[in-house]
């Protein structure tokens, strides 16, 4: 049975299988890739106009949980599953940079590749195990999955390999650098950002290139009506892990850039909170549109910042959750694609067809002027 | 080995009460209630004040009914309005609600970590079976197995489970054939409520009251819910007993791996019996 | 690792910092350890505000607070006042990193106190050379944070868990009981105190029927202590502390387990702050104590003198833990005659001074604090309290004879 939690994710308006009406996707195509290209190149700039290091360093931990509220989003854009255990994918490529540095000795950059391979490698049969539920079932056996990892690193058995408790540090040898870049170096915001940017930007571009792909039509097609795309020939498990091993990678990346910026791992970065973190985000931001979770991951973090006093970070956290929810569904992306869509349905002097069966407003996928990020 | 097996059905008792409640809310509503470790929580500091102030007969009275009407309130202020909504979304609305009413707690009754004496009656050991037992846990025991066997009644026998029964299977049938859901969903929720709290006043002697005991059960008691058969509140009561007995004994003969038998519980299920072990087919 | 290149790399890492602030013009918050007349000295102060361990945080900021006042009121130190930064974390790494990283960057400060867990100062001990900062760790007990895990940058103010296990072991020959049980946290420090106790017994002629280990977090203690009733000991050594203490505890008074122990001496077990809700339950209970509040010493007794007057209660052991931690950044910053921060370093390297714990003295070699460690028993004091009754102490000269040769800085 197919979860439709964003509501303006309506396709009805497709056929399955067939690729999306679009205007003239090449032209889209061109805009968008010329787009990506000037953010890339704007967003290089923010350390120099940033310089207030604290704010920059919110920043890049913000671009960081990007990655992981972008993998969950994904998975609710698409498939309407919602995950509370992508953390074992964000964690565990993060104790495995930390694993392969300290006990092995290995080279950052050897370290990086190997978390993130060794993640998307286990995605795949975790997903083949997953993917065969769907809602409350998927949301339960993603939490376990998650819960079950931070358990095991926090076994006293495993405190050789993962510090249980403790955590590691990350050690490496003398003069070791990551892509030019200093080890020591890659703790300081300001050098570590063209990274940490480049590799954001990449991600959002080739999920955007996903998403109105013919996978991607393949995907909201299960989304809709698992059934009916059965029955007109398609495989769905294969497209559902596809997609789980994608989202996967793209949290397991994120860990990866935690654990060099970071130096350190802990059990934390496994545990239901973190999971808490990336999910509050990506709703916060709003599933229904790429941007959203990343829009989310900034809201997110500088609200956290400001609103740390007196203890009651969570208190504020709640309310905020709860809020957007029952008032603001679609997130915060949902609320600028309604009004992009108001504004443009007045221009355009003419209504649109579709039925809407839900009474809130659609959320259209943020427009390319939406993603400027607010950070910069 | 018996006082042993008494930890286990101990333990089970406990879990047993709170993922009935849970349970019940997700037949009925479909909602997986995140802040059903938090009502537990709050059930526990409602009865530790009332112990302390009055006694503990009293605050075992009282916190079902505090938490009857806090589960009132989320079924009129949030479950009634979102109804419309996707489940999920409702679910994490209350995700949001539990880390609220933590934090409120908190604020209200501080951090420290907190015991509770049991009632004079009910202090020392009694012998079962030849093996000397905390006459508390015994009664926990006791308590928890009427309140079972009383809720088991109630849906079965009564006019009232009959309409629960029937909602819980089909909704939009059961509102076509003149039952009044909202209200069945109300009696649910508060009932839902009643019991977390009444688990959390049981907890208090019998564990201890912290500001991390709701997110800690919390895990275990939705893994409950699912083994059973999501919205099965027989089928709640068997996984939450079978989980309580396993754990313990995990503990005792494969201590590195205990911590693990709640999570391969879930997907050895899962796996075999999708719809867990009471469940209806989807 | 070699200390030296590693310190080169984080100096290249801040002139990296500096060159990118520069091309970006003047920075907010301004550079980390300023040092001239009249300007403050500035201590970032971030303890739990929420979480298990915000009743520990409250103190530590209470004594950082207590500490600073009364600097401040006999002139400042160097004549300068001092300031304290108070940031609030949930005691989770990620979160004190942020706070840490603001304290310094944004509000100028170079010393760091009231951090909480031994995770935490993990976290923050990476960091540190980056940020030309000191930190002094009144709580983390763990011991690799002055082993393994060493840096130049991180000072130990409170007991390593191994300094107080080899005073538990020092005075374990004369305690009541010959078979013994171990019931410990599934923990490090569990597994550490258990050995080093095993050790200790088998030395002082005694057995160790039975040890086992319950996972950090536990709440249900009641198959561990059926077990703990059949083992035949007749004492009972236990680490379990902060939640699983007071459960443990509790649940053993139900199982009436205590009343079969000659002995039951506890490890970091119960403290001051546990005495009112754990009560009578633990009249007689041995345990190791960091902090003797009745210390016969100048010092001390202006500070409980002063501290009650301020706060109307009796400091425990967090509170002179940070209150010492404080001691010992006055101490060093006077010394140096700056509050520089490479100039308070090598002036802390071995400096002895007089503290609320008697002298005490900084090893250079780990940067631990040598201080005595002390057994007490609960006992009910004349006015119906509970208080610790101090039964031995042992010098840092017994219980830490030598730092730790996996620490290299």
């Amino acid at each position: 049975m197919a979860l439709d939690l964003n509501p303006g994710q309506q396709a009805g308006t497709e056929i399955p299988g067939l690729p999306k009406a679009t205007n003239s996707p090449r032209r889209t195509l061109l805009w968008v890739s010329i787009a990506a290209v000037v953010v890339l190149v704007l967003g290089l700039a923010v350390p120099l106009v940033l310089t207030n290091r604290y704010y920059m360093g919110l920043t890049l931990a913000a671009a960081i949980l990007s990655f992981h509220a972008l993998s969950v989003g994904f998975l609710a854009k698409h498939l309407g599953l919602i995950s509370l255990g992508h953390t074992a994918f964000f964690g565990g490529a993060a104790y495995c940079v930390g694993i392969a540095m300290t006990h092995w000795g290995w080279s950052p950059l050897m370290a990086a590749l190997f978390g993130l391979v060794a993640v998307t490698v286990a995605a795949v049969p975790m997903g083949a195990l997953i993917m065969r539920s769907s809602g409350m079932v998927f949301l339960m056996l993603t939490l376990a999955l998650g819960q079950a990892l931070h358990t095991i690193s926090i076994q006293p058995a495993s405190r050789d390999i993962t510090g249980a408790h403790d955590g590691l540090q990350l050690q490496a040898a003398d003069g070791a650098t990551f892509l030019g870049i200093d080890f020591y170096a890659l703790l300081v915001p300001q050098s570590f950002w063209p990274l940490a940017w480049v590799m954001l930007v990449v991600v959002i571009y080739l999920l955007w290139l996903v998403g109105r792909s013919r996978f991607g039509s393949l995907l909201e097609g299960i989304r809709e009506n698992e059934e009916r795309m059965r029955f007109s020939g398609f495989g769905t498990f294969v497209p559902r892990v596809a997609a789980f091993t994608l989202s996967g990678a793209v949290a397991g990346l994120g860990g990866v850039l935690f654990a060099l910026n970071a130096h350190y791992v802990s059990p934390e970065l496994l545990s239901f909170l973190a999971a808490g973190d990336a999910l509050v985000s990506a709703i916060v931001g709003g599933l229904g549109a790429l941007l959203g979770p990343v829009l989310g991951a900034f809201i997110y973090t500088f609200s956290e910042s400001f609103l740390n006093f007196g203890g009651n970070l969570q208190l504020f956290m709640g309310a905020l959750l709860v809020i957007v929810l029952v008032f603001f569904r679609g997130g915060i992306a949902g609320i600028v694609g309604t009004l992009y869509g108001r504004s443009r349905r007045k221009r355009a002097q003419k209504t649109t067809t579709t039925t809407t069966a839900r009474p809130a407003g659609p959320a259209e996928p943020a427009a390319p002027a939406d993603s400027k990020e607010p950070g910069a | 080995m018996i006082a042993q097996l008494l930890n286990g059905i101990a333990l089970g008792s406990l879990y047993m009460v709170l993922s009935s409640g849970l349970a019940m809310i997700y037949g009925l509503r479909g909602v997986t209630n995140f802040a059903h470790g938090s009502l537990y929580m709050a059930g526990a500091y409602v009865a530790m004040s009332v112990s302390a102030n009055v006694n503990f007969w009293v605050a075992l009275l009282a916190a079902p009914l505090v938490l009857a009407i806090v589960g009132a309130s989320l079924e009129l202020i949030f479950f009634r309005s979102l109804q419309d909504r996707n489940h999920i979304e409702v679910g994490l609305v209350t995700f949001g609600l539990s880390m609220i009413l933590e934090r409120v707690i908190v604020l209200v009754w501080g951090e420290q970590t907190h015991t509770v004496s049991p009632p004079e009656l009910l202090t020392g050991s009694m012998s079962i079976l030849g093996a000397s037992y905390p006459t508390y846990r015994i009664f926990l025991i006791v308590v928890a197995l009427v309140m079972a066997a009383a809720l088991v009644g109630w849906v079965q026998y009564t006019r009232t489970g009959l309409y629960v029964r029937a909602a819980s299977r089909d909704v939009q049938a059961a509102s076509v054939l003149g039952i009044n859901v909202d209200r069945v969903s109300l009696i649910v929720v508060c009932v839902g409520g009643a019991l977390a709290g009444l688990a959390g006043a049981l907890a208090a002697p019998y564990i201890s009251v912290s500001p991390t005991m709701g997110m800690q059960i919390l895990i275990t008691v939705l893994i409950v819910v699912v083994v059973g058969g999501a919205g099965s509140i027989g089928g709640a009561m068997v996984a939450g007993m079978a989980l309580g007995v396993l754990q313990t004994m995990g503990n005792i003969w494969v201590p590195a791996l205990a911590a693990l038998i709640p999570f391969v519980a879930l997907v050895v299920v899962l796996l075999w019996r999708p719809q867990g072990i009471a469940g209806k087919k989807a | 690792m070699n200390a030296k290149k590693k310190i080169a790399y984080s100096m290249s890492a801040v002139a990296l910092m500096a060159l990118v602030t520069s091309c970006g013009g003047t920075e907010g918050g301004g550079d980390a350890a300023g040092g001239t007349e009249g300007e403050p000295i500035k201590i970032a102060v971030i303890p739990p505000t929420s979480g298990a361990l915000a009743e520990f945080g409250t103190a530590s900021r209470e004594a950082w607070e207590y500490a600073a006042k009364e600097a401040n009121d006999n002139g400042g130190i160097l004549g300068r006042p001092v300031e304290l930064v108070i940031k609030d974390t949930d005691a989770s790494a990620n979160t004190t990193l942020q706070a840490v990283r603001e304290a310094v960057t944004q509000d100028g400060a170079n010393f760091i106190g009231g951090v909480m867990t031994s995770t935490e100062h993990n976290a923050i001990a990476q960091q540190l050379e980056g940020l030309n900062a000191l930190n002094f760790n009144s709580n983390g007990k763990d011991d690799a944070l002055t082993g393994a895990d060493c840096k130049p940058n991180s000072y130990r103010i409170v007991q390593s868990n191994l300094m107080d296990i080899n005073a538990l072991a020092d005075s374990l020959a004369e305690l009541p009981g010959e078979t013994w049980a171990i019931q410990a946290v599934d923990y490090s420090t569990g597994h550490d105190a258990a050995a080093a106790f095993t050790e200790a017994a088998e030395a002082a002629g005694k057995e160790v029927v039975t040890e086992q280990f319950a996972p950090l977090n536990t709440t249900e203690f009641g198959t561990y202590i059926t077990e703990l009733k059949n083992s035949g000991a007749d004492a009972l050594f236990s680490v379990e502390y902060g939640a699983d203490g007071v459960a443990f505890v509790n649940q053993a008074d139900q199982f009436g387990l205590t009343d079969q122990f000659d002995t039951v001496l506890g490890f970091n077990m119960v403290s001051e702050p546990l005495f009112e809700t754990l009560g009578d339950r633990i009249v007689g209970f041995k345990n190791n104590v960091g902090y003797d509040v009745n210390a016969d010493n100048e010092s001390n007794q202006s500070f409980v003198e002063g501290f009650e007057e301020e706060y109307g209660e009796t400091p425990y052991y967090v509170h002179a833990d940070n209150y010492l931690a404080a001691q010992t950044l006055f101490a060093g910053i006077e010394e140096a005659g700056s509050s520089e921060t490479e100039a308070v370093r090598e002036a802390l390297k071995d400096l002895s001074f007089d503290s609320i714990v008697g002298e005490v003295t900084v090893r250079s070699d780990d940067n631990q604090l040598l201080r005595p460690s002390q057994i007490g028993e609960v006992v009910e004091g004349e006015d119906g309290e509970l208080e610790f009754e101090i039964l031995t102490t042992a010098d840092a000269s017994v219980t830490t004879p030598e730092a730790s040769d996996e620490c290299t800085m």
